[in-house]
């Protein structure tokens, strides 16, 4: 278990340096599904089981989908990326400063702070990673529709919220006019279509 | 193998998410690619899910599960919108670059 | 003072001259010329109401007679509320009754002034104005009516404002009242400081409260009550105010507004007694304010400037009277000083009516013959402001001077009778001098409506100077005799005392003072009555006016010292701050600070730079921060 969790610690990071150097978006896209998918393996180690899951399927399925088809229609009349903006900027060497100090940080608190475990949380011991069990679709399909029922649906509707944000932001943009003089306006165009049709 | 224990010691995880936390960081201020910065920042919250994970298989408690549930809707939610403006704005330029949209300079 | 009666027309003596104002003030331009009515209904109704308190009163043996009228507590010690004591009751008398004569005449003086509606919104709401101060029953409500009256008197003042110098009058008439307001308010802050109240009754019934600050109060009192009676040194504006049109020099500057100081300081009447300090400071003040009046009288060709100051010399005698504790007299010669002085600026103005706004004597003469009215009634004036036996003035001075004597004031009393002297000499010489002889002046004198006006009928402007010139005779009577009406009204109003005896008695007084007043009247009639003294009139003046000496021709000098100790100094300060402090200093700092938040925008402005990354890395060493925070806190745990 432990060669397997510092061999899938190395994978991760790995990719996930590759997302943030690589040169093309499409390839810091296949950086992150990689990462994704050691993810998933790892939330398995976790007994996470229905979380994986919907790692892979929302996240690498949906999300990721998403960017490759933003990149494909940006691409389309644009520079490409190639020999866009990608030189180091100025800010990369105090971002990086802050960033090593952070991380000495956290690794010094790591070091510091033994880490308490579930039986000092008085949490019930059980069995781990089958069905029924901590982990499981059925284990937390009953935490998340009866205690956490109101989140949940909160969670539909700030989805349906960004469905709507989406379709207004980036919809075919007609500018905003009152119903009825749009409803004239396709009147008289109709008429005028008519009107040629006859003509014709 | 026994309930109450972790593949490897939680402060390893502890470790391995602040590294992945930090590396989207360091990719959302360094990079100028607006597709690249949201990946990033997926980065950053994946680092934040596997921490919820961790912690909740070392205290077998599924409200951690829950937690990182959430967090998976909303970065799609966030995802979406944030294409989507990054669709909007850069549809009409030649370039793809975030400090060429700096209209709110003051 | 228990005074707690009522009288129900209070309220209409106090508010119906406001209605008018207002009334007059939003309508003028509508109403135009009827204008004239509603304003004399406004002061003529209250003035029968007055009359009637006045019957009531003097009919009345009761031991004190009056109304009380509370209006309403605005906190512990401020209470407002509407006084009708004797007292109050002689002046709003005077106020409404003389107004009222003021009133109609102005009808015909202003009739062909295009402003009349606002002529008589001014004059009424000067009436209220004064009847605010006499009528209240507290120090905030007299100050409130006090700053109305000098507001009122400004703008009537000031009314023909195209005239520069009228407007320069106005406002110096309005500063140096604002200086007296000042005092007066300073005076309200140590008596409410010490006693706890600002009414009448209050104060009056613990003066020893004051203790130390006694003579304080009553000197910023005093200070209020000289400006406003343009007493020395704080004279020099009611000569200037003479601008206006004459009604108002006869209702303002000379029947009651500058009387209102005789009214607070007899009105004050216990602080007084209780500081014979200030007693001595206000009647040496009055004293010398008579002399130097009639002095400057002497010297002056403008026929309304000597009435103005024979008022200021008259307004002497009234505050010496007040001040020596001779506070029935004072108010007396108030009472008798209202008519005959009213009289005569209405007379004048009847003459400089007639001879188109003409002001100076020297270019009269004469005008018996043309105004008839006039001459008559400025004679029964002239004899009343002389103190000739048998008119008005004459009861009321003797008092005073005796007054003098009797509180053991002897200079006072001389200067008094010298004073005397003096006025009966020019007040004779601006009479010779306007009405007899032939007429000197260039304006036809059949110079009918000169610029195609309309003049209203010359009654109008008769009638109230005969009426005043007949009371100018017969008001003395109110208070002579065995219990005349006058004693029994002030029988509980002002503190008898025990005075010592007197080396002379009271007909020697008035025998004394009898063989000054003739002296007068002879040099006068000798200089220019005479029939020599009218064949050479032109040739005389002229000489006289080349010889009048310097001291008195530049007013002894009186603005002089105070353009040199004031005004010089503040244009000094003014051109220092205008010319250093404010550019360098006042603008330097703002301009300091305008240049410090450009500089701090600069600064700030480095962060705002609309870049995403940038903005991200701010996020990011915000969490550091926290996070080093966090560390250290754990490491220090």
């Amino acid at each position: 278990m432990t060669i397997a969790f510092w061999a899938l610690a190395v994978l991760l990071v790995a990719s996930a340096m590759f997302v943030i150097t690589a040169k093309k978006p499409v390839h810091s896209v296949a950086g992150l599904l990689a990462h994704f998918f050691f993810l998933a393996i790892t939330y398995f180690m976790l007994s996470a089981e229905f979380l994986a899951v919907i790692q892979l399927i929302v996240y690498s399925g949906a999300i990721l989908m998403l960017f490759v088809f933003v990149i494909a229609l940006l691409s389309s009349g644009v520079a490409p990326f190639s020999v866009g903006p990608d030189r180091l900027p100025k800010i990369a060497a105090p971002a990086t400063l802050i960033v090593a100090v952070l991380l000495g940080f956290v690794a010094y608190g790591i070091s510091r702070e033994p880490i308490v475990l579930a039986n000092e949380h008085g949490v019930a011991a059980g069995p781990v990673g089958a069905a029924g069990v901590f982990g499981s679709v059925a284990d937390f399909g009953h935490a998340l529709f009866t205690t956490n029922l109101l989140p949940f649906e909160i969670t539909a509707f700030i989805l349906m919220v960004a469905v709507i944000g989406v379709i207004l932001l980036a919809g075919d943009h007609v500018p905003y006019v009152p119903t009825r003089r749009r409803a004239r306006i396709v009147e008289r165009d109709m008429r005028e279509a008519i009107v040629r049709a006859g003509e014709e | 193998m026994r309930p109450d224990l972790l593949p490897v010691a939680l402060a390893n995880y502890v470790g391995l998410a602040s590294v992945i936390f930090f590396i989207g960081v360091a990719g959302v201020v360094v990079r100028r690619n607006p597709l690249i910065m949201l990946m990033s920042i997926e980065l950053m919250w994946n680092a934040a899910n596997l921490l919820f994970l961790a912690f909740a298989r070392a205290w077998l408690n599924n409200a951690g599960h829950i937690f990182a549930f959430l967090v998976i809707t909303v970065a799609a939610a966030e995802a979406a919108i944030g294409l989507a403006i990054v669709v909007v704005v850069f549809r009409s330029r030649a370039n793809v670059d975030v400090d060429e949209v700096a209209l709110m300079k003051g | 003072m228990g005074i707690d009666g009522a009288y129900p027309l209070l309220f209409v003596i106090w508010l119906v001259p406001l209605a008018g104002a207002i009334v007059n003030w939003a309508f003028g331009p509508q109403l135009k010329r009827s204008a004239t009515i509603i304003g004399s209904a406004a002061i003529g109704i209250p003035f029968v109401a007055t009359l009637m308190a006045w019957n009531a009163a003097t009919q009345s043996s009761g031991a004190a007679v009056g109304a009380h009228q509370n209006l309403f507590s605005w906190m512990p010690g401020f209470d407002f509320g509407l006084l009708l004591d004797p007292l109050s009751l002689i002046w709003a008398l005077i106020i409404t009754g003389v107004g009222f004569l003021i009133h109609a005449y102005s009808v015909g003086y202003m009739w062909s002034d295009s402003a009349i509606a606002r002529f008589f919104a001014y004059m009424n709401f000067f009436v209220f104005a004064m009847l605010t101060l006499v009528l209240s029953d507290n120090f905030v409500g007299l100050l409130v009516g006090w700053g109305l009256v000098g507001l009122a008197s400004y703008f009537l003042i000031g009314f023909w404002f195209f005239k520069p110098v009228a407007v320069a009058a106005a406002r110096k008439a309005f500063v140096i009242n604002v200086v007296g307001d000042v005092a007066i308010m300073f005076a309200i802050f140590m008596m409410f400081a010490k006693i706890g109240s600002i009414t009448f009754a209050n104060v009056f019934a613990h003066v020893g409260a004051l203790d130390g600050w006694l003579f304080w109060t009553c000197l910023f009192l005093f200070i209020g009550a000289a400006a406003k009676s343009a007493q020395i040194p704080l004279h020099t504006w009611l000569p200037d105010a003479m601008e206006g049109p004459t009604p108002v020099s006869a209702l303002i500057h000379a029947a009651t507004m500058v009387t209102a100081g005789v009214y607070l300081v007899a009105r004050c009447w216990p602080l007084w007694n209780a500081s014979h300090s200030a007693q001595l400071l206000v009647g040496t003040i009055g004293g010398l304010t008579a002399l130097a009046g009639a002095l400057l009288g002497i010297a002056q060709w403008d026929i309304k400037r000597i009435l103005a100051y024979s008022t200021m010399s008259q307004i002497g005698y009234m505050i010496m009277g007040v001040g020596v504790g001779a506070y029935q007299a004072g108010v007396a010669h108030f009472f008798t000083h209202a008519f005959f002085k009213a009289c005569l600026f209405l007379g004048a103005g009847i003459v400089i009516h007639e001879l188109a706004d003409e002001q100076d004597i020297r270019r009269m003469g004469g005008m018996r013959s043309r105004a008839p009215v006039a001459f008559f009634a400025m004679f029964a004036a002239v004899l009343a402001i002389s103190g000739f036996p048998g008119f008005a003035g004459f009861f009321s001075k003797d008092q005073v001077v005796f007054g003098a004597l009797e509180h053991g004031h002897p200079w006072l009393y001389a200067v008094g009778i010298v004073t005397a002297g003096i006025t009966a000499y020019y007040m004779f010489r601006l009479f010779f001098v306007t009405f007899f002889g032939t007429y000197r002046g260039d304006v036809d004198p059949e110079h009918e409506p000169a610029r195609g006006e309309s003049h209203a009928p010359a009654w109008i402007m008769a009638l109230p100077v005969a009426i005043l010139g007949i009371f100018s005779v017969i008001a003395g009577y109110a208070m002579i005799g065995s219990n005349p009406p006058w004693s029994r009204l002030f029988a509980h109003t002002f503190p008898s005392e025990n005075l010592p005896p007197v080396a002379i008695g009271e007909g020697w007084t008035t025998a004394i003072l009898f063989v000054v007043m003739a002296a007068g009247i002879a040099i006068a009639y000798a200089r220019y009555a005479t029939p020599v003294a009218l064949a050479n009139a032109p040739a005389r003046l002229r000489l006289e006016s080349e010889r009048m000496p310097a001291v008195l021709v530049r007013l002894f000098y009186f603005d002089d010292v105070i353009d040199w100790l004031f005004v010089k100094p503040s244009l000094a300060l003014g051109r220092f701050f205008g010319s250093w402090f404010d550019p360098d200093f006042i603008d330097g700092a703002v301009r300091g600070l305008v240049t410090l938040s450009t500089e701090l925008a600069a600064v700030v402005r480095y962060f705002q730079n609309g870049l995403l990354r940038s903005y991200a890395l701010i996020v990011v060493f915000g969490a550091a921060c926290f996070a080093i925070y966090y560390a250290l806190q754990g490491t220090v745990r």
